[in-house]
C-alpha cells in the first residue's frame, strides 16, 4: 500500500509540476483571452478570407510535408540501411540544413538565383517558399525514419526475402513497420512549415502565420493575434490527435529483440549513380547556401571574419551551455513522457507537450511573459530557467515522439520477464530499457541540441536582458550590419554547430559500440 | 531520489550563475541597430560603473521582439528605459500607459518639435528618409525630385520601398497621409502599385537590392544609405522634396522613454541624461550619420546637417493616430 502510494506520488507530483510549468502559461493566457473580450468578437475574425488563408497555408505546408517526407524517407533508407562508403559523411552533412535558420537559407537561395540567373524574381514566391522549407526540413524526416528503419529486426526482412522480392518486402514489411515514423515526420514537418513566418514573409507569401505575425508586429493587436493563434493551434491539434488515435496506435507487431543487428543491404550496381544523386542533393541543400554565404562574406570591402568572430565568440559558450542543458532536460522529460505514454497508458503529458509544440513561438513567448513575469517568479523569469522551460515546451514533443517510436520497438515481454524474476522497476528501467533506447535518446538529444541552439522566435521575447545568445546576436547585429558581416557570423554559427554535431557523432559511435549486443 | 536532488541543485547553480540580478544596473530595451547603440551603452557602463543589461531588436519582419515584450511585461516592468529609432513606438507605448514622464536635465537642449509635451518621450539624433540609388543604373539628374514623382511611368518597375506595415516606412506613410490627406495619399499609393513598385521586406532589403543593382533606387533611412555608401562606390543617396514649396523630408529622431514602475528608474534617468548629450549625438553622427538635434554638436563633413534640410512639417501624435486608421488599408495594399 505504502509502495503504491509512493509510486502514485512519484508519478503524479512531477507530472503536475511539469503541467504547471508548461501548461500554466497557456491556460492563463486562454483565461485572459476569454475574459478580456466580448464573447462574440472572439470568433469574429473567422470569415471567408480567414478560412481561405488557412486553406492556402495548409495546402502549401502539405506540399512541403509530402516532398520533405518523401525525400527524407528515401535518404533515410539509403543512409541507414544501405552499406556503402562515406555513408556517415553523407548522414552528417545532410543533417546540416536543420541547423540553418530557414530565413538565412531563403536569403542564400534567393541570392544564389540572383547570382546564377541575374534575376531573383524569376522564382515564384510560393515555389520559393516550398523549396526552402522542403530543403530545410527534410533532414527531420530522414532522422526520424532513419532511426525507425535501423530498429527493425533483421529477421523480419530476411524471412520476407526468402519468399518475395526486395521491392515487395519493402512495401509489405518495411513501410508498414515505419508507418508511425512516416506519419509523425509528415505531421511535424507540416506543423513546422505552417508555423514559420520568416520564409513566407521573405518571399512575400501571405499565410495564416504571417497574418498572426503582422497582428503582433505591425498592429500590436495581441487579442486578435492570440485569437488567430488559437485557431492555428486547434487545427494542428486536430491533425496530431487524429494521428495519435488512428495511426500511431495501430497494432505494431514487431517483436524486436535488441542486440540483433539491423540488416544492411550492399550493392554494387548503381553505386556511382547513388553517389551522384547524393552529391546533387548536398549541393542543393548545403553547398549552394554555404557558397552564397561565403561569397557574401568575402564580397565586402574588408574581410569581416575577425570582426564577426569578435562579436559572436562571447555568445558561443553561453549558447552551447544553454543548448546542452536544454537538450538534456528535453531528452530526460521526453523519455519520461514517452515511457508513461507507451508503457503506463498515461498520454496526458504527451498531449501537453504537443500543445506547447504547436503554439506559435510569439504566442508562447507572450504566455511565458504573462505567467512568469511576477516578483514571486523573478527567479525563473530573470534567469535562464525561463529559456529552459521554453525549450522544453518548444521541442519536448519531438523528443518524446522519437523516443516513443523507440519504445514501441522494444517488446514488452523483456520487461515482463524481468518483473517476473523480481527485478525492481527502477533497475528494470535503467538496466533493460535505457540501453535499448540509447539510439533514440541520443537522436532526440542531438536534434534537441541543434534546435535549442538555433531557436529565435520565442527566445528573442524572453531572454534575460544582458544574456548573449548566438541566433539572437546574428539577427540583432544583422539588422543594419554590412551583409558581409552577417554572412560571416552565419558561417561561424554554422561552423560551431557542425563542430558540436561531429563531437556528438563521435560520442555516439563510442556509446553505441559499448552498448550494442552481438 | 538523490540523483534528482543533485540535478536540481546543479541546475539551480548553473542558472543563477548566468544571470544574477544586481541593484547597480540599468535595463534598456533598444530598437536602434545594435551595431550603433551597443558601443554607446558600453561607454556609459565604463564611465559610470552602472551595468547595462540591454535587449536589442531585429528587423521587424524577422521577429516580434522588443515592442511586444514591453507590452506583455506591462504589469511587472523589467525595462527601465526604452530607446527607440523613431517616436511612433514610444507614442504607442504611451497610449498603452507603459511610459512615464521624465524631464531630463538635458531636455531644454532639444528643440520643442522633437519631444512630447508631457515628456513621455524625448528625441535626439535624427535620421531622415532618403532616396538611395545605384549610380550605374540611374544618374543623379534623372532621379525623382519628389516622392510624388515615383508614380511617373519612366520609373516603372525600377524602384522599391520597404513593407509599409513595419518600421520607419510605416511612419513615413503615416506622415504622408497626415500631410496630403487620406484620399490623395491612397491614390498616390495605388499609383505606385500601377508603376510596379517592388515591396522589399525591410529598409535593409531596400539597401541590398539597390546595392546589388537589382533595382535603380529605393526609399530608406539615412543610416542604411550611409552604410551602403561605405560598402559600395556605386551607391549614393538624395533628399527628396527639397525644392521651395516642397513638402520636405521626414525627419525621425531617436526617442527615449522612461518605463512606468521600472525596477531601476534612477539609473534609467542617468542613462537617459547620458544619451541626451552632445557627446552621444556626435558618436551617432560618426557611426551612422545620424543628425544631431542639439545645436553646436560637432559632426563630420559627410554627415548632413538639419540646418540644410527642409523638414516635413509633422505632428508625431497626429501621425500616430492616423496610422491606426490607415493600417488596415495599408495591409490590403501590401497583400493585393
Amino acid at each position: 500500500m505504502g509502495g503504491r502510494v509512493s509510486r502514485q506520488l512519484a508519478r503524479n507530483v512531477p507530472a503536475l509540476l511539469l503541467a504547471l510549468l508548461l501548461l500554466g502559461p497557456l491556460l492563463a493566457l486562454l483565461v485572459r483571452w476569454l475574459s478580456g473580450s466580448d464573447k462574440l468578437s472572439l470568433l469574429a475574425f473567422i470569415d471567408a478570407g480567414t478560412l481561405l488563408l488557412v486553406g492556402k497555408s495548409l495546402l502549401l505546408s502539405c506540399v512541403v510535408a509530402v516532398l520533405a517526407s518523401l525525400m527524407g524517407t528515401i535518404c533515410g533508407f539509403l543512409l541507414y540501411r544501405l552499406k556503402f562508403s562515406f555513408r556517415g559523411f553523407y548522414k552528417i552533412l545532410l543533417l546540416l540544413p536543420l541547423l540553418v535558420p530557414p530565413y538565412i537559407f531563403a536569403v542564400a537561395w534567393k541570392d544564389g538565383f540572383q547570382w546564377l540567373f541575374g534575376n531573383s524574381t524569376a522564382i515564384n514566391p510560393e515555389v520559393g517558399m516550398i523549396i526552402v522549407h522542403t530543403l530545410v526540413l527534410f533532414p527531420l524526416a530522414m532522422l526520424i525514419t532513419g532511426t525507425a528503419l535501423s530498429q527493425i529486426h533483421s529477421g523480419l526482412e530476411e524471412a520476407g526475402l526468402m519468399r518475395v522480392s526486395f521491392r515487395r518486402m519493402l512495401i509489405k514489411i518495411i513501410l508498414p513497420l515505419i508507418r508511425p515514423a512516416l506519419t509523425i515526420s509528415f505531421l511535424l514537418i507540416l506543423i513546422i512549415s505552417l508555423s514559420d513566418f520568416s520564409v513566407p514573409a521573405f518571399f512575400g507569401v501571405n499565410t495564416f502565420t504571417t497574418e498572426i505575425f503582422t497582428q503582433f508586429s505591425a498592429f500590436y493587436n495581441h487579442q486578435l493575434a492570440i485569437s488567430q493563434s488559437f485557431l492555428l493551434v486547434l487545427l494542428c491539434l486536430t491533425l496530431l490527435l487524429s494521428e495519435n488515435k488512428y495511426l500511431s496506435d495501430a497494432p505494431f507487431f514487431s517483436v524486436h529483440v535488441k542486440g540483433s543487428s539491423t540488416k544492411h543491404y550492399s550493392f554494387r550496381k548503381g553505386l556511382t549513380m547513388l553517389h551522384v544523386l547524393l552529391w546533387i542533393l548536398l549541393i542543393a541543400v548545403l553547398v549552394l547556401p554555404v557558397v552564397m554565404l561565403s561569397h557574401q562574406a568575402l564580397s565586402g570591402r574588408e574581410m569581416l571574419f575577425s570582426r564577426a568572430w569578435e562579436l559572436l565568440s562571447p555568445t558561443i559558450f553561453q549558447s552551447a551551455k544553454l543548448a546542452f542543458l536544454g537538450a538534456s532536460l528535453i531528452s530526460a522529460i521526453g523519455l519520461w513522457v514517452a515511457y508513461l505514454k507507451e508503457r503506463s497508458r498515461f498520454p496526458h503529458l504527451n498531449t501537453m507537450l504537443l500543445l506547447t509544440f504547436i503554439i506559435p513561438s510569439t504566442v508562447l513567448g507572450v504566455a511565458m511573459i504573462k505567467f512568469y513575469n511576477h516578483p514571486a517568479t523573478n527567479f525563473i523569469y530573470t534567469t535562464i530557467f525561463i529559456l529552459l522551460i521554453t525549450y522544453v515546451g518548444r521541442f519536448g514533443f519531438i523528443a518524446a515522439r522519437i523516443i516513443g517510436n523507440g519504445i514501441k520497438q522494444i517488446p514488452g515481454s523483456l520487461e515482463e520477464v524481468a518483473r517476473v524474476i523480481g527485478i525492481p522497476p527502477v533497475k528494470r528501467f535503467f538496466s533493460i530499457s535505457i540501453p535499448l533506447l540509447l539510439p533514440s535518446i541520443f537522436t532526440a538529444f542531438v536534434l534537441s541540441f541543434v534546435l535549442c541552439l538555433g531557436e529565435l522566435g520565442t527566445t528573442i521575447m524572453i531572454y534575460p536582458p544582458g544574456t548573449e545568445l548566438m541566433p539572437v546576436k546574428i539577427f540583432t547585429i544583422g539588422a543594419n550590419a554590412p551583409l558581409a558581416l552577417t554572412s560571416s557570423m552565419t558561417l561561424i554559427s554554422f561552423g560551431v554547430t557542425m563542430f558540436f554535431i561531429l563531437l556528438f557523432f563521435l560520442i555516439g559511435k563510442i556509446l553505441f559500440n559499448r552498448f550494442s549486443y552481438a | 531520489m538523490r540523483p534528482f536532488i543533485v540535478t536540481f541543485i546543479l541546475l539551480a547553480m548553473i542558472g543563477l550563475s548566468v544571470c544574477t540580478p544586481s541593484s547597480h544596473q540599468v535595463v534598456v530595451y533598444c530598437t536602434v541597430d545594435q551595431v550603433f547603440s551597443e558601443p554607446i551603452l558600453r561607454d556609459f557602463e565604463n564611465e559610470t560603473g552602472i551595468k547595462v543589461r540591454a535587449v536589442f531588436d531585429t528587423e521587424e519582419t524577422k521577429s516580434t521582439g522588443v515592442m511586444n515584450r514591453l507590452i506583455a511585461e506591462k504589469d511587472n516592468a523589467q525595462c527601465d528605459l526604452f530607446w527607440s529609432g523613431d517616436p511612433l513606438r514610444n507614442i504607442v507605448l504611451q497610449s498603452k500607459d507603459i511610459t512615464s514622464p521624465y524631464q531630463s536635465i538635458q531636455t531644454d537642449l532639444i528643440p520643442g518639435d522633437f519631444r512630447e509635451k508631457e515628456y513621455h518621450w524625448t528625441g535626439f539624433s535624427a535620421r531622415a528618409r532618403v532616396l538611395i540609388y545605384n549610380k550605374t543604373l540611374i544618374s543623379s539628374d534623372s532621379l525623382p525630385q519628389s516622392i510624388l514623382e515615383l508614380t511617373h511611368p519612366r520609373f516603372k518597375g525600377q524602384f522599391t520601398i520597404a513593407n509599409p506595415l513595419f518600421g520607419t516606412t510605416t511612419f513615413h506613410m503615416a506622415a504622408l497621409f497626415a500631410g496630403m490627406g487620406q484620399a490623395p495619399a491612397k491614390q498616390w499609393m495605388n499609383d505606385l502599385k500601377k508603376n510596379q513598385v517592388v515591396i522589399a521586406t525591410s529598409n535593409g532589403d531596400v539597401k541590398k537590392r539597390v546595392m546589388t543593382g537589382e533595382l535603380a533606387f529605393g526609399l530608406t533611412d539615412t543610416d542604411d544609405a550611409f552604410e551602403a555608401k561605405k560598402e559600395s562606390d556605386d551607391v549614393d543617396y538624395a533628399f527628396l522634396d527639397q525644392q521651395a514649396g516642397g513638402m520636405g523630408t521626414l525627419i525621425m529622431p531617436n526617442a527615449l522613454s522612461m518605463i512606468k514602475d521600472s525596477p531601476n528608474s534612477e539609473n534609467g534617468k542617468k542613462l537617459m541624461n547620458y544619451l541626451l548629450s552632445r557627446e552621444t549625438e556626435a558618436k551617432l553622427a560618426i557611426s551612422c550619420a545620424q543628425m544631431p538635434l542639439i545645436k553646436g554638436t560637432e559632426i563630420p563633413d559627410i554627415v548632413p546637417s538639419l540646418d540644410h534640410i527642409i523638414p516635413m512639417k509633422i505632428d508625431y501624435a497626429q501621425s500616430s493616430a492616423i496610422l491606426e486608421q490607415i493600417q488596415p488599408w495599408l495591409k490590403k495594399w501590401v497583400e493585393e
